[in-house]
């Protein structure tokens, strides 16, 4: 009786969104750390096409981090 | 006339929880930040508050699930609403002075249904609905948030572990002005639309709108969105304090672990319609980020303090709504009962606030 009144599909749409959105975009945004902190550590040490590499992989962390938050808002104005 | 002179003090009183709610609620939004000083106290509370006002704008689902999942419609007239109001207001305000973080959401629910209650017994109220929108998604939430905050941050130190922790901490403080600014987008979202439901229903009880076409009129969104926006702005330091250093002390990366996984599940829960209680939720992201860098980093006790008043709020605050509606009642039906109601709650605010000023605590600031 008490599983009939639970809508268990928007139950579980909460679950795993909330939990691949929060995780996704925390990983995204560390990898593009990562590769910001490299890039310099790099462009120091004066190897320019690992810097670049590194720098690449910040701004695909960024943009990935960006579209990922703005695609969920957007879904999300759409639905209602 | 009388009807319409009870309708805008519901809309009055509606607006003024919404203003208590963003007023209580800018804890949850800014603590995280303001202690790991990604941003300043005052900057972090104004860009909270703009934040607020657009995301009342983005969903009307939870809106929706206010006005029509709780009670039954037909058993609401607008002194039921304003009694249910007056009630979470009470609350509010009686946990805001303790510094207790308890939930608006569940005020405001609270409130409605024990004023419906008193005025039409349980049969007029939802139970299913109750179960099914309010209390199994609060009690599931806080604990995706726990998971999500802790699984994020255990992945982050993966990462970034064995980078020099100077550049990591500037990186991640960058990072949660966007998770911050995303939670208190989520947090107009989901708490505005609590009062823009409440004011429809007393828009559909005082025959404005029919009940089976329900809509939010256009005015109900804009004036909600700046009441919480305005309520946000202003602040409560009080509780900041508490959700903000006294859970656990964070460093960067579980500020942003901690408001992305609030922020992820507050907006996840919208799309559906469930009306979150985003202190919930931001303190179980806290608890997790917490949580998984050192188990006993988190201070349980505190935590303990605040789940227990989350479990009080359902119940007292419908005990509340409850004794209201007795109260208005006793004046009889008209709008005399709400006046003088309406005089009494704004006497007892200037009170608390006066003697909340007297010992208030001058707002925190970065070095």
């Amino acid at each position: 009786m008490i599983r009939a009144a639970i809508d268990t599909t928007a139950l579980l749409k909460m679950v795993y969104s909330s939990l691949l959105a929060s995780v996704v975009v925390a990983v995204v945004f560390s990898t593009a750390l990562l590769g910001a902190i490299r890039a310099s550590d790099m462009r120091r040490a004066g190897r320019g096409i690992t810097a670049t590499a590194y720098a690449v992989l910040a701004a695909v962390g960024v943009l990935i981090a960006s579209g990922v938050i703005v695609y969920g808002l957007v879904l999300i104005a759409r639905k209602s | 006339m009388s009807g319409d002179i009870l309708l805008v003090i519901v809309v009055g009183t509606a607006l003024a929880f919404d203003f208590t709610n963003g007023f209580h609620d800018t804890a949850n939004v800014v603590a995280t930040s303001i202690s790991t000083r990604a941003i300043g106290p005052k900057q972090a509370v104004a860009f909270a508050s703009l934040l607020n006002f657009i995301g009342a704008f983005i969903s009307l689902k939870v809106a929706t699930t206010i006005a029509k999942g709780f009670v039954d419609t037909s058993a609401v007239t607008t002194t039921v609403v304003f009694c249910g109001l007056v009630g979470a207001i009470a609350w509010n305000v009686i946990t805001w002075y303790f510094g207790l973080p308890s939930s608006s959401s569940h005020a405001l629910i609270g409130g409605l249904v024990g004023s419906v209650v008193a005025a039409s017994g349980w049969s007029a109220v939802n139970g299913g609905g109750i179960l099914d929108n309010l209390i199994v998604p609060a009690i599931i939430a806080p604990i995706i948030a726990f998971v999500a905050a802790g699984g994020s941050i255990l992945l982050v130190y993966r990462i970034v572990g064995r980078l020099r922790p100077g550049p990591v901490s500037r990186g991640f403080r960058l990072g949660e002005l966007a998770s911050g600014g995303l939670l208190a987008l989520s947090h107009g979202t989901n708490d505005a639309q609590k009062t823009m439901g409440v004011i429809t229903l007393a828009l559909i009880a005082n025959g404005n709108i029919s009940g089976s076409s329900f809509h939010v009129p256009d005015w109900v969104v804009v004036t909600s969105a700046t009441a919480i926006s305005l309520g946000t702005f202003t602040g409560g330091w009080r509780i900041i304090k508490t959700l903000g250093t006294r859970i656990i002390s964070m460093d960067p990366a579980q500020g942003f672990a901690a408001q992305g996984a609030g922020a992820a599940v507050i907006l996840a829960a919208s799309s559906v319609g469930y009306p979150l209680s985003t202190t919930h939720v931001i303190s179980g992201g806290i608890m997790g980020a917490g949580a998984a860098k050192r188990f006993s980093a988190v201070r349980w006790g505190v935590a303990g303090n605040i789940v227990t008043a989350w479990i009080m709020t359902l119940p007292a605050a419908a005990l509340l709504g409850g004794m209201v509606y007795g109260v208005t009642t006793l004046f009889g039906n008209g709008v005399a009962g709400p006046i003088v109601v309406t005089i009494v709650l704004l006497a007892g605010l200037a009170a608390t606030f006066a003697r909340r000023l007297q010992h208030a605590q001058p707002a925190p600031t970065t070095p």
